[in-house]
């Protein structure tokens, strides 16, 4: 026998009150590391994501641009257009390697939201030069024809060489290809040749943005001055988009993390009370041990030994609960932040769940350290006595 | 006269609750040689068990010197009483304070822990054997009768080899056939060589041992050899 065995049986008597103090700190341990792995991955995505569209910059009617950037990102209608004219105005600033003209149009089906894309292949094959695509891309002069995100074939089970009745007059347009999964909101989108696009949603010579990419990023400051003087057009870059999302994304981490040390604070008071109980309940039995041969310090470090158990074991099983249920936290989380890109969110970086077991650990002996103290100091005689009087 | 191990001088034990104090035990003196059976008897409240934590250096005397085996406790660091209660004394309680996770094997090494003492499975095996719980030895306390929990607790005031048994009515919750088996359990042991001090009301038991110390409101009234109560030790 040592005194981890011990402790462990110690520990066992009282399961019930041992399993509930283990349950208090594996949600306390649950939510930081969520947060902790949903912050680090937040960034990570976001910045993923808005790599992932290749853009340097979105030229947006005049409005409100970091709205109509993250509508087009996630793919959104805004009510207001830009014309082909302003894609030629954009085209001929130095400086600019692509510029996309893009209509976003959006329908229901069975109640969910659809997003239709009307792209010149040709530019966005060189903005987006990872696509990969099973079938082929359509040349821009086709007509009647689409490619779709991975997500949505496999959503309504469409294949290459499906014919679809598309649009408010049911054309059929036939799926010449399907991207490769991309992880990002590219996988639900369809996406169709842009004077098609305008021509079925009657949206002639309409585009919603123009997405452009630069040749040196060093430049983007002075290609963006000389796109807004282009009357009609605002610009949002991608770093913009960035920090403000980031700005907008820290007031719910702020909160979050209020709840989590709130969180932590009752999971420590908890603990300490439920030790406290534990060592009253037991003075006498330290007695005992006292006058067997214990010394404070052995005593203390039984309890000290007890807690850590308590706290380790209810971060191992925080950290579970937090991997096996990262689904369903990301979906709460997500629906509480102003944005969201696609694709997981929580990281599970080895740091951080080394980190949470620390913090576990910490949890233990910031919580241990006083009941075990209280106990070493008992002196037998009062221990033996206290539950005679 | 024999090897001493205790020798008690003018023992006093004043507890103060509030603003009254509470005489314990009043200059209470005597030796207790090597290989001694000693009774401490009188009537609840007669500090027979302040003076059992007294010698067992659990608590420390308002007044008086107290010497176990040569060593002279007043003064002493609790680092240096925790050693001197390790090696000289073993404790067994009315109430057995055996861990009810632990087996009957366990709750008798649990001392060895504190102590730190290795290579001592076969001593276990023969203090199960000497209190009689060979066919118990994997069993919980739950699962025990009062008479062998005792045995239990006994158990683990010797696995330390201790020079001392301190017994605290160690029959006070036994039938009288079981404490009589306890208190043959303690003879034998005594009759081996090892000092006992047994606090206890009952007379007819306490006559087993062969020095009875008997005490009235916290003073020694009679000391005495088991023949009889005769011979008083204050006038």
């Amino acid at each position: 026998m040592n005194f981890v065995t011990l402790a462990i049986k110690n520990l066992l008597r009282r399961r019930g009150r041992t399993s509930l103090t283990i349950f208090g700190v594996a949600i306390a341990v649950a939510v930081l590391f969520s947060l902790l792995s949903f912050n680090a991955g937040y960034e990570k995505q976001l910045s993923g994501e808005l790599d992932s569209l290749g853009i340097h910059i979105l030229a947006v009617p005049k409005g409100c641009p970091y709205e109509a950037a993250s509508l087009i990102m996630h793919g959104g209608v805004i009510p207001k257009y830009l014309s082909n004219s302003d894609v030629e105005e954009a085209k001929k600033i130095d400086g600019i390697e692509v510029a996309s003209p893009m209509l976003l149009h959006q329908f229901y089906k069975d109640g969910e939201p659809h997003i239709v894309y009307g792209v010149i292949m040709n530019d966005v094959s060189r903005l987006k030069t990872w696509w990969k695509v099973e079938g082929r891309f359509f040349s821009d002069t086709e007509d009647n024809v689409m490619v779709i995100g991975k997500n949505l074939a496999e959503e309504e089970k469409l294949k290459v060489g499906d014919v679809l009745p598309f649009g408010p007059d049911k054309i059929p347009f036939t799926i010449v290809g399907i991207l490769e999964r991309t992880g990002t909101q590219d996988d639900e989108f369809h996406f169709l040749p842009l004077q098609v696009a305008q021509r079925i949603f009657d949206k002639p010579d309409q585009i919603t943005t123009i997405a452009i990419r630069v040749n040196d990023i060093s430049r983007i400051s002075e290609i963006s001055k000389q796109l807004e003087d282009i009357p009609d057009i605002q610009v949002v870059t991608m770093t913009q988009v960035m920090g403000t999302i980031m700005n907008l994304v820290g007031s719910a981490r702020t909160l979050l993390i209020s709840v989590i040390i709130v969180a932590i604070i009752i999971s420590a008071v908890g603990i300490i009370n439920t030790l406290l109980m534990s060592v009253n309940e037991r003075t006498r039995e330290f007695g005992m041990m006292k006058a067997v041969g214990a010394s404070g310090f052995d005593i203390g470090r039984l309890v000290l030994i007890e807690t850590l158990f308590v706290t380790v074991i209810g971060g191992v099983i925080g950290l579970l609960l937090s991997i096996l249920g990262s689904g369903l936290i990301e979906g709460f989380v997500k629906g509480i932040i102003p944005y969201s890109p696609a694709g997981r969110l929580m990281v599970l970086e080895p740091g951080l769940i080394g980190l949470c077991l620390l913090f576990s650990i910490i949890i233990g002996v910031v919580c241990g350290i006083y009941p075990a103290i209280r106990s070493s100091r008992l002196t037998p005689m009062e221990a033996i006595r206290s539950n005679l009087e | 006269m024999k090897e001493e191990v205790i020798l008690a001088k003018e023992l006093t034990k004043i507890y103060r609750r509030g603003s009254e104090e509470i005489h314990a035990l009043k200059d209470v003196s005597f030796v207790i040689g090597k290989g001694e059976f000693a009774a401490i008897v009188g009537p609840s409240g007669s500090g027979k068990t302040t003076l059992l934590n007294l010698l067992g250096c659990l608590d420390t005397p308002t007044r008086g010197s107290l010497r176990l085996n040569g060593i002279e406790v007043n003064g002493l660091k609790e680092k240096d009483l925790v050693k001197l209660r390790r090696e000289n004394i073993g404790f067994v309680f009315q109430q057995f304070f055996l861990l009810p996770t632990l087996t009957v094997r366990e709750n008798i090494e649990l001392p060895l822990l504190f102590s730190k003492k290795d290579g001592y499975k076969s001593k276990i095996d023969e203090i199960i054997e000497v209190v009689g719980l060979k066919a118990r030895a994997e069993h919980l306390p739950g699962q025990l009768s009062g008479g062998e929990m005792q045995r239990v607790a006994i158990g683990r005031a010797l696995i330390n080899e201790p020079k001392i048994i301190l017994a605290d009515e160690p029959t006070g919750n036994l039938d009288s056939a079981t404490a009589l088996r306890v208190f043959e359990l303690f003879q034998n042991l005594n009759s081996q060589g090892l000092t006992l001090i047994i606090v206890t009301h009952n007379l007819a038991l306490a006559k087993i041992a062969h020095k009875i110390i008997q005490l009235r409101d916290g003073e020694i009234v009679r000391k005495a050899s088991s023949h009889g109560l005769s011979k008083k030790a204050r006038s």
